[in-house]
């Protein structure tokens, strides 16, 4: 079985190889990783880590809105890697992830997908 | 006095204002989203003025897992059992709202240190009814039900969660969710076989925080349903509109034969109240409307975030918070189309008014509350949501959060911040926590519904 090799820089460079098959939250979990989380389907951030290198699939993620995904956000527990990753995890790696919506509001492209103006489309 | 022949609770809303003022509380405290890779727990906090551990949190039951977001919880049985000499209001529900997970908890056996009596698992709840995301809970008689915010995959407007009284999964409650877009409180009032159900949003859009903008892309609620209790099927929905943005809390009056109600508005910051006039026909009218307040450092004025409402168990008074402003008001709703403001007290809130209290900095700012049943003590928590307090009070990571009691005047109107009680949640053994709702053993005011 072809295995990525994920790399948690927070957590002193530890290196874990995972199935890319599995989401990522199982994957590290199962291999002793403390990591927070709450609903499991990818709806309500609580696993959000971000990625400094590497690519993941997370199309079943429903949590980030477009700004936090240029962050580099992803959601632990629906991201499956799709090449070798270096990641941040837990709240330590939240420092992008909260703004208050009334002082730092977002633009159109920057909402979640389903309801995000794509740049392009505003010209 | 409390008839011993009889089931839980009491006769009427009058007898359980007589009944003996209450010891102890049970208030859920998370961990989830601040850090602390512990479980959420249930505290039991001390409330007796007599006792040597008055305002000290003196048990606290762990969930078995982490990451549940313990939120709302509700009792196996209230008052509407009161003649059903078999039931006993011994099991306290909790639910995680981003786990699903059930919590079944046994106050009765030791009222002073609860413990676990099962979990009905998450997954379990998915598979089943494809239901997640748990609220409120209300005992019907024998059975339980929850409101349900989403569908398995967080989607609104999910449904309800109806359980047996032996805590098995019975499946869907609602024959049809009809048009209703989104899920959130409900109560209900059997003499008018009715049930009220409000609105907040879909799971996947409120618990990773609050987007503004997408309110204006309708991802959040402005309406609110009124059921047909007995067929279990939303009748007739009111279109609240921009004054009734993000309608939370619902609340029938105590008294079974009326047909009044209210609900708070969050983001409209605003109390909208119902009621059935002479021809039977349902009506809604905004009574409160809180002003937005100017902040040196914001751009526009912020709005209120009623956050909470309660009534006090004789109908009299209103309570509500201003989560973001920081103030609690008490309202006399005696005419209830014409609320009168009687009494308003400041803790934390982002306009600057109360940073301290007894000695705690308040970090947050009036969030849930539960009144005693006399209606003389409010107690107060100030953590909203894990997820929206790191986006309005990021500080609260370290300071964690607190409860204060307030002293109402029944008689005159007027309130007081009691200036010996507080609890520090910023100071428990596992690192700073956040507290929510709370409730006490013997039912309170927002626990009990006479059929």
């Amino acid at each position: 079985m072809t295995c990525f090799t994920i790399i948690l820089a927070n957590q002193g460079g530890a290196a874990f190889d995972v199935d890319p098959r599995k989401p990522l939250l199982q994957s590290l979990r199962e291999q002793g990783v403390d990591l927070p989380y709450g609903c499991k389907y990818g709806g309500c951030i609580t696993c959000a880590a971000k990625i400094i290198s590497g690519k993941v699939d997370q199309k079943a993620q429903r949590a980030l809105n477009n700004r936090q995904i240029n962050n580099g956000y992803i959601i632990l527990c629906v991201a499956r890697p799709m090449s070798d990753c270096t990641l941040e995890v837990g709240v330590e790696s939240h420092d992008k992830l909260y703004r208050n919506p009334f002082l730092d509001p977002l633009a159109a492209h920057e909402l979640k997908a389903d309801i995000a103006t794509p740049l392009e489309a505003k010209k | 006095m409390t008839n011993h022949c009889c089931g839980p609770g009491y006769a009427s809303p009058a007898e359980a204002m007589t009944a003996p003022r209450e010891k102890l509380l049970y208030t859920i405290a998370i961990y989830t989203g601040t850090g602390i890779q512990k479980p959420d727990y249930l505290c039991t906090i001390d409330v007796d003025p007599e006792s040597s551990t008055y305002s000290q949190v003196i048990s606290r039951l762990q969930m078995p897992g982490i990451g549940d977001e313990l939120h709302h919880s509700g009792w196996n049985a209230c008052s509407s059992c009161h003649g059903d000499a078999s039931m006993e209001r011994k099991y306290l529900i909790v639910p995680g709202v981003r786990s699903s997970n059930l919590h079944i908890v046994d106050c009765g056996t030791d009222p002073r240190s609860p413990t676990l009596f099962k979990v009905i698992d998450g997954a379990e709840i998915k598979a089943r009814t494809n239901l997640s995301a748990p609220h409120t809970v209300h005992c019907l008689g024998s059975d339980i039900i929850v409101s349900m915010l989403g569908d398995a995959q967080g989607n609104a407007p999910g449904g309800y969660l109806q359980l047996s009284k032996e805590f098995e999964i019975v499946g869907r409650w609602e024959n049809s969710m009809g048009r209703i877009k989104f899920g959130y409180d409900f109560w209900y009032q059997p003499r008018h076989n009715v049930m009220v159900s409000s609105e907040w949003a879909a799971p996947n859009t409120f618990m990773p925080g609050f987007d503004l903008e997408e309110v204006g892309h309708l991802k959040y609620g402005r309406e609110i349903h009124f059921w047909d209790f007995e067929k279990k099927e939303p009748k007739q929905t009111f279109y609240l509109g921009e004054d009734g943005l993000i309608p939370l809390e619902v609340r029938f009056h105590h008294n079974p034969d009326s047909s009044h109600g209210f609900v708070g508005a969050a983001l409209s910051a605003n109390i909208i109240h119902w009621w059935k006039d002479a021809a039977s026909d349902w009506q809604w009218e905004k009574i409160v409307d809180v002003g937005n307040e100017p902040h040196p450092e914001w751009p526009i004025p912020i709005p209120g975030v009623i956050s909470v409402i309660l009534l006090s168990m004789d109908d009299r008074y209103l309570y509500l918070c201003n989560w973001l402003h920081g103030d609690i008001r008490q309202y006399d709703i005696s005419d209830p189309h014409n609320a009168k403001l009687t009494g308003q007290v400041w803790m934390g809130g982002l306009l600057g008014r109360a940073p301290e209290v007894n000695g705690v900095k308040v970090t947050g700012g009036p969030q849930m509350i539960q009144l005693s049943l006399d209606g003389k003590r409010l107690y107060v928590t100030t953590s909203l949501f894990s997820t929206w307090d790191n986006q309005f009070y990021p500080e609260i990571r370290t300071n964690g959060g607190c409860m204060l009691m307030v002293n109402c005047d029944t008689e005159n109107g007027g309130m007081e911040i009691d200036p010996l009680f507080v609890v520090d949640f910023g100071k428990e053994p596992n690192g700073p926590s956040r507290c929510h709702e709370t409730r006490y053993p013997g039912g309170d005011c927002t626990s009990d519904i006479w059929v």
